[in-house]
């Protein structure tokens, strides 16, 4: 116990104390601290700019067609600030007046041959533009409407009927209601991957660095094997786990401070952020990376070059990657039975049953039961790895091949 | 009491790496353990420390069973290592508290230590910017640093500078003074000779000679005369039929089989009014006898 406190101890005063990690989560922060001012700068641009009140639209109606009628257009609230006019204003005019910024986009409607009417959408450069907008058109044409039915001399009472006046309801079949938003959970479910993924990984760098420099047989004439591979795993675990509660504690933090609360509460229901909800998913950010740290260990120990390391994580990649993907494409549609499975299998419970919990679908039979299967699936790993660990960190030499691990895990070394 | 080995063997996968080698280090001093690249050296001393479980035979510590927790020992492994972006005073640190020193027991024996092997200034700098001298005597200090009663080192000396290797003798020298058992492999035969009372060679896997090495030396008949005159004296070589080994500026090395006829030389010369400035019958080295019995060079 002694020995596995000293060698956490080594581990977080070793991991912390380097230049490359101060280095990288100083940057991520700043960058977190930067995305969440981006509304405020693109505002602070903006600001200065004199179209801020939405861009200026000229409607041309020289046939008169609306009879004024279009006026209300700037009652609409279509974020245009719209000039409308009777003028026969020609397409050179509007180009000029586009030329010297006195408007932004011009709308002309003409009258046809056949009696017909063409609505005519005129901007600068249609790069960025291929269609009219739709809101326009809706409002151009409602209203056009409107102008032709109160022209049929109907009562108030036969105008009303014409207008639709329905109330809009969603229900789904399904007894489990899926609350929160989707997005925001996948994103989360990609930050919570991203986090154990690297953190486990950090294990296995270690572990190869260990014995790059050959301080392995020193090491493990020191103290066993296994207290090299728990201590080794935790100490970084700790740091991880500080690391990313900084990072989303100036995230959220950041959020607060510069979201305006409206932006805020559409993309993040912060309700949703109960205590107990942090636990869980702190407990099966631990649990996942632990599975993780602990392959990671195995493969990190039969390399012994820095360059073999990526090749001999491959398979632990694919699995975790695999793991993630089987929880964020089931999450789409999180109440099918495939999500309840990634929610149970171990390799992607940690990266799903947060997010299911977060949505309030996941019962706490099914929570238990995935934790239990995560810490057994720990301890068959664990026992695993260790016995590899200790038989195959002396090991110098080429990358060992799926056979020589299997005949280093029958070897009675240990 | 002290170090015994029984009847050790240890196989690998499709290779016996060391077959059935018993030796007792039973009081304070060097014990050599020679052999080949490839002997299995390595795997014995990491079979005596615990650090891999032998096939079959009994490694015992004071008459008890080895194991990592067992025996208060001091490794200084071949593969020299180092943590290169941690600072020395860290690590040494480190491996202070793994072996079950308190922090200040552990701070006094790095000050210790550091004087004695003159590597005060470098305590405080990461180990990558140490030459890689330095970082071998850093090394030993790991080995040392928890005043251990057993120390196995792995060819201590190479890569050291003359005047970095006296200061290391020195300190074995004290070590055996204070009554330390150590275990010392090398292929420096010299180094071996000057501090070994008993050595064991080992020869793919298997014991090809051990024992007390001045018993063993005074085993073997003299086979080499060495002599120095102010004449060329080949012709009187080939006269006694003597094998020449090598000369150079009338000095000779030559192979004899018996001392009588050294001596018969010797007389001949002198009755021949040469000079004789040199003339030494020699007994094998111990790189003479390894050489015989690994037969490999």
């Amino acid at each position: 116990m002694r020995d596995l406190k000293t060698v956490i101890a080594f581990t977080i005063k070793d991991m912390v104390k380097r230049k490359s990690f101060i280095i990288s989560t100083i940057i991520i922060l700043v960058l977190i601290v930067i995305g969440f001012n981006i509304p405020n700068i693109m505002k602070a641009f903006t600001n200065g700019e004199e179209s801020s009140a939405g861009d200026k639209m000229l409607v041309v109606d020289s046939t008169n067609l609306f009879e004024g009628t279009l006026e209300n257009l700037n009652k609409m609230e279509l974020g245009y600030e719209f000039q409308i006019t009777n003028d026969n204003i020609s397409f050179d005019d509007i180009k000029d007046k586009i030329e010297k910024k006195d408007i932004d986009k011009a709308i002309i409607i003409e009258a046809k041959e056949d009696g017909t009417y063409k609505l005519r959408y005129i901007v600068e450069n249609m790069t960025q533009v291929s269609t009219i907008p739709e809101d326009i058109i809706n409002a151009i044409s409602t209203m056009y409407t409107n102008l032709q039915i109160s022209k049929l001399g109907l009562t108030q009472e036969q105008i009303l009927s014409l207008s639709p006046n329905f109330e809009y309801s969603i229900e789904q079949t399904e007894e489990q209601e899926v609350s929160g938003n989707l997005v925001v959970i996948m994103l989360l479910s990609i930050v919570l991957f991203y986090a154990i993924y690297f953190c486990a990984y950090q294990v296995s760098s270690s572990i190869t660095t260990e014995k790059t420099s050959k301080i392995m047989e020193t090491l493990v004439t020191s103290t066993s094997p296994r207290t090299i591979v728990l201590g080794k795993t935790i100490g970084i675990g700790i740091v991880g786990l500080v690391q990313i509660c900084v990072i989303v504690g100036v995230a959220l933090l950041s959020a607060k401070a510069f979201l305006e609360p409206e932006l805020l509460n559409s993309v993040l229901d912060i309700s949703k952020f109960t205590p107990y909800l942090a636990i869980i998913t702190i407990i099966y950010f631990i649990l996942g990376y632990f599975a993780y740290a602990l392959l990671y260990a195995l493969t990190g120990s039969t390399v012994s070059k820095p360059e073999d390391i990526q090749s001999a994580n491959t398979p632990v990649a694919i699995l975790a990657v695999i793991g993630f993907y089987l929880s964020y494409f089931t999450m789409m549609n999180p109440t099918s039975e495939l999500n309840q499975f990634a929610a149970i299998f171990p390799i992607s419970s940690p990266f799903c049953m947060p997010f299911r919990i977060m949505m309030g679908i996941a019962s706490n039979s099914e929570i238990i039961l995935s934790i239990a299967v995560l810490i057994i699936t720990i301890l068959v790993i664990a026992k695993v790895a260790i016995k590899i660990y200790s038989n195959a960190i002396l090991n110098y030499g080429t990358r060992m091949t799926f056979k020589d691990i299997v005949n280093v895990y029958k070897d009675k070394n240990n | 009491m002290g170090l015994k080995l029984e009847n050790v063997s240890k196989k690998f996968v499709g290779k016996q790496a060391v077959d059935n080698i018993s030796f007792e280090v039973d009081k304070p001093g060097v014990f050599g353990l020679l052999g080949t690249n490839g002997a299995g050296k390595t795997t014995t001393i990491r079979m005596l420390l615990g650090i891999i479980k032998k096939d079959t035979g009994e490694i015992t510590w004071n008459g008890k069973k080895v194991e990592r927790k067992s025996v208060n020992f001091g490794y200084l492994p071949e593969e020299r290592g180092v943590y290169p972006k941690t600072k020395i005073y860290d690590q040494l640190m480190y491996f202070a508290k793994l072996k079950g020193m308190s922090q200040k027991e552990a701070d006094e024996a790095i000050k210790k230590w550091a004087k004695v092997l003159k590597v005060e200034e470098y305590i405080p700098m990461p180990a990558e910017k140490l030459s890689k001298g330095n970082q071998q005597k850093i090394q030993f200090m790991t080995a040392i640093i928890h005043n251990p009663e057993l120390i196995v080192l792995d060819e201590p000396f190479s890569g050291l500078d003359p005047v970095n290797t006296e200061i290391l003798k020195n300190v074995i020298i004290d070590l055996v003074k204070d009554g330390k058992y150590i275990i010392m492999s090398s292929h420096q035969m010299a180094s071996i000779e000057e501090f070994c009372t008993d050595v064991l060679i080992l020869n793919k896997g298997k014991t090809v000679l051990k024992g007390n090495l001045k018993e063993i030396k005074e085993g073997y008949k003299a086979n080499k005369l060495e002599i120095s005159t102010d004449k060329n004296i080949d012709e009187y070589i080939k006269e006694f039929n003597m094998e020449l080994e090598f000369s150079k500026n009338n000095e000779y090395s030559i192979k004899i089989d018996s001392e009588e006829k050294a001596h018969k030389l010797l007389e001949k010369l002198v009755n021949n009014h040469i000079e004789i400035n040199k003339f030494e019958i020699k007994k094998p080295t111990l790189n003479d006898i390894f050489i015989e019995k690994v037969g490999e060079f």
